[in-house]
């Protein structure tokens, strides 16, 4: 059973049918890409997961259940975390608050209790550590330049304690050397077993990272398949090169 | 590690000195009514400081939706005449005094805030807000026609059975001490994990959202909390004026006056409302003395507070806070 399935998923915006009958899984365990022109639709199927959006017709399932329209936070809490293209940190708070913020917590007690526990703590340090940040713990977010908030974002998804991370073009707009540190970052958390699906332009980034890749052109995936055979395939070079 | 453990170390020394000079003052306030009994001639100051602890009490309240989760509410006079008419009802047909129903009426207003909120709190930015102007005009439609509470003539209420002297008294620690649970809970809240998912609700919703936060319940909570001390303000007011009319409760004014309080002292702070609501009632005390009372009194205080407005958009706390130049004093966030 794949960890997440998407099945005949369709988003429409009035009369524009953003996203067509999409259909593609992500393997526990991979890294997942998914490429394609600018306003494709990737974007919005992040949204279709993650309970940003509900759909016009479609399915998805996590783990086997159906996630389809749940609220965000509830799917956030079964285990798929994600970060966001145009980073949102909440500027006002501090690098840890913007982690902590990500912790799990259990009901209404959960919410009389500190603002960040001693564990929580411990964890986001631990975390913010990892992506290099620690230095920055106490400073407010909106400090960081863009490569840092997007470690950030990183370290928050990491805290919800994910077993899937959707990751929206974490190379885009970040320095050559921060890149490395992000990329390795990946790597590293998939080497311990953590599932990614990543929107991403840089074909470099995508060739090198990916286990699979799903191509989606004006709303439709138009094919789903490991990197060498993607390049390949003549109905990719005529989604990024062709007149359509 | 070593961060936290330093920020940790630091705070308790700085907390002593200010934990008693605050304890202090309350200690002072709760002291001052002695004056009054000793000699007569202070029911003025009891009068003014008690209208002051209504309004701290008032704006610490709506500051938990208002401020945290920036979620602007010009509803709050509601639960200010839901208070007020919960108790004054009971005190006109059960004789039960307002002094013990007023938890009570706290108690109502939470839960029509909470049951209110359910509904409205779906919504996102201003259309909550005319949610909320919604509730105000349909209560006053209300009130102004249910013969059974006076309709629009209003309610008479029984005077306090005191003598003359001291009746201020129990009033001024009734708002004194829902004042002090008003900053106490505020304070508390602030530096829960509710606190910080309504700030991070106030910065980025959907952000919140994603990060696993029930953004809609959270609202609720703090909404229903908020409510919570415009229903008790509301009975022991209401008591105190006698009186009851929908007119005096149920404006946009009175609505606004919560929101300025906070936008002056501070709006998102614990300290903001408290100092709003001393300088609010302080101006206005201050130029009904110099000039009289007129509708004058209502614009002098308006001009002044936009300009803090204009001048200081982080209100008081925030402008000073900016500045590196808040007193640890008056710093509880």
């Amino acid at each position: 059973m794949a960890l997440l399935e998407v099945r005949d998923l369709t988003k429409d915006f009035g009369g524009l049918r953003a996203v067509n009958r999409c259909s593609f899984t992500v393997e526990q365990g991979s890294i997942t890409a998914l490429i394609g022109p600018n306003g494709a639709g990737k974007t919005t199927v992040f949204n279709l997961i993650t309970g940003l959006l509900r759909p016009t017709s479609g399915r998805i399932y996590f783990q086997g259940r159906d996630i389809t329209a749940m609220p965000p936070h509830r799917i956030t809490r079964l285990g798929i975390a994600r970060t966001f293209q145009i980073t949102r940190e909440l500027a006002e708070l501090t690098v840890l608050e913007n982690v902590v913020v990500h912790a799990a917590r259990d009901g209404l007690a959960g919410l009389i209790r500190g603002s960040i526990l001693q564990h929580e703590a411990e964890r986001a340090m631990a975390l913010l550590d990892f992506v290099g940040l620690a230095a920055m713990a106490r400073e407010k977010a909106g400090k960081l330049s863009y490569g840092q908030r997007k470690l950030m974002e990183l370290a928050g998804a990491l805290m919800a304690e994910p077993r899937l991370i959707l990751l929206d073009e974490p190379a885009a707009g970040v320095n050559p050397a921060l890149l490395e540190e992000i990329l390795e970052r990946i790597l590293q958390l998939n080497r311990s077993g953590m599932t990614f699906l990543i929107i991403e332009h840089n074909m470099d980034v995508v060739m090198n990272l990916s286990h699979q890749v799903v191509v989606m052109a004006h709303g439709e995936v138009i094919c789903q398949g490991p990197p060498e055979a993607i390049q390949q395939d003549p109905r990719v070079l005529d989604a990024y090169l062709g007149a359509a | 590690m070593t961060l936290l453990n330093l920020t940790r170390a630091a705070a308790p020394a700085r907390l002593e000195a200010r934990f008693l000079i605050l304890s202090g003052l309350v200690v002072l306030l709760l002291l001052l009514p002695v004056l009054q009994v000793l000699s007569d001639g202070h029911n003025y100051v009891l009068h003014v400081l008690m209208v002051i602890f209504m309004y701290v009490a008032l704006a610490s309240g709506w500051n938990i939706i208002g401020g945290y989760a920036g979620y602007t509410s010009l509803g709050h006079p509601v639960f200010f005449a839901l208070g007020a008419y919960f108790s004054g009802v009971l005190l006109v047909y059960k004789g039960w005094s307002p002094f013990w129903t007023a938890p009570l009426a706290g108690l109502l207003a939470t839960i029509f805030g909470f049951a209110f909120g359910l509904i409205t709190l779906r919504t996102r930015g201003p259309a909550f807000v005319i949610s909320t102007i919604a509730l105000l005009l349909l209560a006053r439609l209300v009130l102004d026609n249910w013969e059974w509470v006076g309709g629009s003539n209003g309610l008479s209420l029984p005077m306090i059975g005191w003598p003359y002297r001291f009746y201020k008294i129990p009033f001024y620690y009734g708002m004194l001490l829902t004042a002090l649970a008003a900053v106490w809970v505020s304070y508390r809240i602030r530096h829960s994990k509710l606190g910080l998912f309504l700030r991070a609700i106030a910065m980025d919703e959907i952000k919140a959202e994603v990060a696993g936060i029930d953004t809609r319940m959270c609202k609720v909570i703090a909404f229903a909390i908020s409510a919570f001390f415009a229903g008790v303000c509301g009975a022991l007011w209401g008591y105190h004026q006698t009186y009851l009319r929908p007119t005096i409760f149920l404006t946009i004014g009175a609505a606004a006056d919560l929101v300025l309080i906070n936008l002056v002292g501070g709006r998102g702070t614990v300290a903001g409302p408290v100092l709003g609501a001393a300088l609010r009632v302080g101006l206005d005390e201050l130029v009904v003395n110099q000039i009289g009372s007129t509708e004058l009194n209502i614009t002098v205080t308006g001009i002044l507070m936009i300009l803090i407005v204009l001048f200081f958009p982080g209100g008081i706390i925030g402008a000073l806070r900016e500045r590196g130049r808040l007193p640890r004093l008056l710093d509880w966030d």
